[in-house]
Order: C-alpha cells, then sequence, then structure tokens
C-alpha cells in the first residue's frame, strides 16, 4: 500500500518537482512506514536513491528549491554505517559525492546561487571537507574561466577570509596577489563590474592610506589609457573620498583640495557619461561641496 | 505570445488588458497548466489581486469566491494555509492568504463559519469567531513564532528549509496581524545583518551572494522593525542603481540578465532608502512597457516572452513607485496598495517618485 503510494510520488515528481506537498508526503511514508520497519542498508539505500532521483531532477530543474531542500533532508538522515566500528561509512560515501554533483551543476551554470549555496553547506557540513586552501583553488579556476562570474569572487572573498582568520594565509602577502588578479581582469575587461566590487572589497574600510594612494595611482594609469572607464572614474571617486574620510589629518590643505577638485571634476563626468545614474553623481557632488565635508 | 515589433511600439500600461488577462487565468480549471502551478495557486491570487488594486480595478474578481478558496486551502493538522485545498501549509502561502483575506476587508465582514461550512474543512470552525480572532487567537501565530530557529532565521515549513525569505513572510504576517510583539526582534534582525555582504546587498543565507530578491526581503524587513539604522544605506544604495542595465532593465546581480521582476524587488528596497531618483525611471517604464503582452494582456520577464501573474505584478508595482500615471502607489515594505497598509498604520518611511500626470 504504502509502496504504492511511494511510487505515485516518484512519478509526480518525475512531472513536477515543485509540489512541495508531494515531497512532504514521500518523506512522511520514508520516515513513518518505510524506515521502521528497514534495516539500516535498506535506508542508506532508499536515501541514496532519491539523491539519485533528484540528481536526475535538477539537471532538469536547477533553480527549485524544494529539490536541493530534499537532497539536504536525505544527507541528513543517512543512518550510521555499514558496521559498528565504521559507523561514519554511509555518511561519507554519500556526503562525498556531493561535491561532484554540485560541481556538474556548476559547470552548467555558473552563477546558480542555489548551487553555490548547497556548495557552502556541504563543505560546512562534511566530514573530513577540503581544506579552504582548495576551496580558493576552485574560485581560480572559475575565475580564470570567466573574469565576468561574480559568484565565484564573491567566494572567494568567505573563502580568503576564513584563511585569514584562521592564519593559514598570511592576509599582507596574500591581498597583495589578490590585487595582481584583480588588476589582470581590469586590463582584460574594464567594464566588468564584478572585478571592480571584488577590488573595493579589498580596499575594504580604507584604513591604510598607503594602499590607497598605491591603488589611485595604478587606477589612474588605467584612467589614461581608457579615458572613458565609468569603472575607473567611480572607483577613483569612492577611494578619493575615502581619503578625504579616513586621513584628512594627515593630508596637506593643498592635498585636501586638490582631492575635493579631482572628485568633483570625476562625478560631473560621471554624470555626463553614466546618464542612467546621473543623479547619483549629483548628490554625491552637492554632498562634497557642503562645507562640512 | 507578442511578437517583437507590435511589443516594443507599445508605450502605454494597457490596463483593460492586462485586467482581462488577470481574469482570464482562474477561468481554465481543466487546463493543465492550472493544475501544474497548484503548488503556486495561492500566491498566484495575491499576485493577481495585488496587481488589480494596484491599477485601481480590485472588483475584477468574485470577492466571495476568493474569500471561500482561500479559506478551503486552511490545513487544520498544521495550523496554516496551503497553496491549495488539499496541500500541506507553508509560511509563504499563510502570508499570501493573510495578504488577501486583508485586501478583501476580509477581516471584519466575513463570517467565517459560514464561508468554511461550503468547504471540506468545515470542521476545523466551531464558533463564530471573525477571521482576526481566529488568525490571532488561533494557530497560525503559534506556528509562524514555532519556525524561529536558534539562529534566529525562519524556516518555511516542519521539514526546515531556511531562507532569509521566510524571516521577511514570518514578519509581514506578523506584522499585518498586530502581532509584532510578540517576535523575539533582535534574534530576528542579527541573523538578517549576519546576511549582509561587503557589497551592501544581502544572500538568502549566511554566507550567500548578494541578490536583488534577498535585498528586497531583509530591506523591507529592517524597515517594518524600524532597523534600518543598523546598515550601510550609501553602499547598498550604490549597487541597487548599478543594476540597471543599457536598456533600461534591472538585473537581480552583477554581469546577470535583466528581468522585470527586479523591477520591484529593487525599486522596493531604493524607495524605502529613499533612493529611487539614482536610476533612470523614464528608461525603466519604457523597458517594463515593452515586456506587456499587447494581444493578450499580461507581462514577461522581457519582452517577446510568455507573460504570467507573476511577473504581471512586479512589473505595474514598479511603475506604481515609479509614478506611473493612473495607478494606485504600492507600499514597498509590504507589496500591498498603500491605502491599505495606511487603515492599519503600517505604513513606513519610505519614498516612491511623484505621481506623473
Amino acid at each position: 500500500m504504502s509502496s504504492d503510494a511511494f511510487n505515485s510520488t516518484t512519478a509526480l515528481l518525475r512531472m513536477n518537482p515543485e509540489l512541495y506537498t508531494v515531497w512532504n508526503y514521500r518523506r512522511n511514508i520514508m520516515t513513518q512506514t518505510m524506515f521502521p520497519a528497514s534495516e539500516p542498508a535498506e535506508v542508506n539505500d532508499a536515501l541514496t536513491e532519491d539523491l539519485s532521483l533528484t540528481f536526475t531532477l535538477l539537471k532538469q530543474h536547477p533553480k527549485v528549491y524544494v529539490i536541493w531542500n530534499h537532497r539536504r533532508w536525505c544527507l541528513e538522515n543517512v543512518p550510521d554505517g555499514p558496521t559498528e566500528d565504521d559507523p561514519q561509512g554511509w555518511k561519507m560515501a554519500n556526503w562525498k559525492k556531493e561535491l561532484f554533483v554540485v560541481e556538474k551543476m556548476l559547470d552548467a551554470d555558473a552563477r546558480n546561487f542555489h548551487a553555490w549555496n548547497y556548495r557552502r553547506y556541504i563543505l560546512a557540513n562534511m566530514a573530513n571537507a577540503p581544506p579552504p586552501s582548495t576551496e580558493l583553488a576552485y574560485t581560480t579556476r572559475k575565475i580564470e574561466a570567466n573574469f565576468s562570474n561574480f559568484s565565484a569572487w564573491h567566494q572567494r572573498s568567505k573563502v580568503l577570509n576564513t584563511l585569514w582568520e584562521e592564519g593559514k594565509l598570511d592576509e599582507k602577502t596574500s591581498k597583495q596577489s589578490e590585487f595582481e588578479l584583480v588588476q589582470n581582469a581590469m586590463y582584460t575587461d574594464p567594464d566588468d563590474q564584478s572585478v571592480w566590487i571584488y577590488h573595493a572589497w579589498l580596499i575594504g574600510t580604507g584604513e591604510d592610506a598607503s594602499l590607497l594612494h598605491r591603488e589611485i595611482a595604478s587606477i589612474q594609469e588605467l584612467l589614461d589609457e581608457q579615458p572613458d572607464s565609468k569603472w575607473c572614474m567611480e572607483s577613483l571617486v569612492r577611494y578619493k573620498r575615502l581619503l578625504l574620510r579616513k586621513h584628512r589629518p594627515s593630508l596637506s590643505v593643498v592635498e585636501g583640495e586638490q582631492l575635493l577638485q579631482d572628485c568633483s571634476a570625476l562625478l560631473a563626468k560621471l554624470a555626463e557619461t553614466d546618464r542612467l545614474r546621473r543623479q547619483r553623481y549629483l548628490d554625491i557632488l552637492q554632498e562634497l561641496q557642503r562645507p562640512s565635508s | 505570445m507578442s511578437s517583437s515589433s507590435s511589443s516594443s511600439s507599445s508605450t502605454e500600461l494597457s490596463i483593460p488588458l492586462h485586467v482581462k488577462y488577470i481574469q482570464s487565468l482562474g477561468e481554465n480549471k481543466d487546463d493543465l497548466i492550472y493544475h501544474m502551478t497548484s503548488h503556486l495557486r495561492l500566491n498566484a491570487i495575491y499576485w493577481g489581486l495585488t496587481a488589480l488594486c494596484v491599477m485601481n480595478r480590485q472588483d475584477a474578481l468574485d470577492r466571495e469566491e476568493m474569500i471561500a478558496f482561500v479559506m478551503s486551502c486552511w490545513d487544520e493538522e498544521a495550523g496554516g494555509f496551503g497553496a491549495h485545498s488539499g496541500h500541506d501549509a507553508h509560511i509563504h502561502a499563510t502570508l499570501s492568504a493573510i495578504q488577501i483575506l486583508i485586501l478583501q476587508d476580509a477581516s471584519d465582514k466575513i463570517d467565517v463559519p459560514r464561508v468554511v461550512n461550503c468547504e471540506p474543512s468545515k470542521h476545523i470552525f466551531h464558533s463564530r469567531r471573525t477571521l482576526p480572532e481566529m488568525l490571532t487567537e488561533g494557530l497560525p501565530l503559534l506556528v509562524i513564532l514555532s519556525l524561529q530557529q536558534p539562529s534566529g532565521v525562519f524556516a518555511g515549513d516542519a521539514f526546515g528549509e531556511i531562507d532569509t525569505r521566510f524571516s521577511y513572510i514570518a514578519v509581514q504576517s506578523l506584522s499585518l496581524l498586530g502581532q509584532l510583539d510578540k517576535l523575539n526582534v533582535d534574534k530576528t534582525v542579527s541573523y538578517v545583518l549576519k546576511c549582509r555582504n561587503f557589497d551592501g546587498g544581502f544572500g538568502a543565507v549566511v554566507g550567500a551572494e548578494s541578490h536583488a530578491a534577498m535585498v528586497f526581503v531583509c530591506v523591507a524587513l529592517l524597515a517594518i522593525l524600524d532597523k534600518l539604522d543598523e546598515i550601510d544605506q550609501e553602499t547598498l544604495a550604490w549597487w541597487l542603481a548599478e543594476r540597471q542595465l543599457p536598456n533600461g532593465g534591472l538585473n537581480g546581480r552583477p554581469q546577470k540578465l535583466e528581468d522585470v521582476c527586479y523591477s520591484f524587488w529593487v525599486l522596493s528596497a531604493m524607495s524605502i532608502l529613499g533612493k529611487l531618483t539614482w536610476i533612470d525611471a523614464d528608461k525603466l517604464i519604457q523597458f517594463i512597457l515593452s515586456a506587456q503582452d499587447p494581444e493578450n494582456g499580461g507581462i514577461a520577464d522581457r519582452p517577446g516572452d510568455q507573460p504570467d501573474v507573476f511577473h504581471t505584478l512586479f512589473g505595474v508595482a514598479g511603475l506604481s513607485l515609479l509614478g506611473y500615471p493612473g495607478l494606485e502607489t504600492i507600499d514597498p515594505a509590504y507589496c500591498l496598495p498603500e491605502s491599505v497598509t495606511k487603515r492599519l498604520g503600517l505604513r513606513k518611511n519610505w519614498k516612491a517618485l511623484p505621481k506623473r500626470t
């Protein structure tokens, strides 16, 4: 009886995997009827089978929340076994497959945020997860395949934070190589905002004045080559304003005035060239010209 | 389906056509597509009804029939509403049910036992309690609160999928029911703030990439709870302004395609931050209008695609925030007409663009 009902849920979900009530019903049949009458090995087999089913469904419907959610539920319900001496065996075998699955999904669509969220969930919860340095290498591969993949830049920022906090990478040295990676990408396509947003993350709150000066000079060089580059101008305004906000006492009056003038000129040009966001530039310009700033 | 040549020539919002389109959606209950979308039925009714309200045509769908359908979605065992009669309760369907009943002003007029007696689930209501009594005393409230996890985020149902969307749904539901005082605000807000990224945006869970839909839910949640001072508004408004593409449409993340639904999600957050002037309203209006189906009504994700009720709502809601003439103003924090949130005393300090004439 319940196996008929169970098979009906499979058929329905193959037709429409978004039917959350059918997934619920299926899980209830499993936990309330099937599992209590099964050996742990059978429970493990059933869950492994559901993992295969959801992989098939995800290939057709990569953005359906409830399919991803059912995968999580399967993994979390894998029983201890196969033996008392090896209680983690089944869990390890199932979880280990997940990184492969999620990489397949990200090969098909490198921006699928469901897949990226699932990836982070797997890395955070699996036993013997690969170290963050392996994940850093993964983001390098994804970024090198496509500089526009902001999802990979985002993941990189999270992984680097972990590596720095855990003391596994020296923040200063590693940041330096990140600046080199970004600069390479900037020159490849100065219109790609992914790279500039990541650059802004590297700069952070702008406490390091010499870093700000150095990056401003480097972006200015690119702007001289590409005089209409919106992101060069936008970033110069951002970093020059950070200098004014955070390091005013260390600047001479002339330097301060110069920065203000630079920002005003850049904002005026941005208001003319990036017409969609014209009012934003005018608002910042007005704020800069207020005596208190 | 619209041809690209005819859709690009549409320059006005075809209100009568969209009203007809929304009316037509409930008519073909034998269609496969009707059953294939049953898991979204209650949400779809909320999308359609709200779109009609924004177009000042709330009367276009039958009120009594709608209320009866909503009540038939009540899941007594779980204490919430499912997306369709016989479907399990879920926090998203529950919010849609509450929103529909509030839009229909059913809270004090409707005779719950009578309505419910027409439906299979009649055994659940014994007394002649009104809907607000039932909702505020009854299970939905307890169930919503019980979905909060130790981390502060909410789950969608008993199976535990977590997401900032569900936190927003919980907060809006409690707010509409006048029950926010029962919420652990600090815990709720603290999870949302952990989902904030260096670019100023928010993701679905801690660690997730910023996404305009999650920016909408997180910013609206913070607005409803009066916690907007906790975030870096300037960085967020910059990130939001950068969602506009040269064709006028908005995307949801850097280097992605435009889609009409972001017209509401991005604009909602921008109007809450008072920064709607930071994008080009004319070009966005033209983009939304170009995604209309000029023959059968409805708005699609982008020009030439098949329309649906979801994009129809978020298209007209976006136009409303941009001051498009002849539309009722939508409240960006609740995605309900401003007249409704004003009536409930829930209007926050957001700013739509001035009405055009």
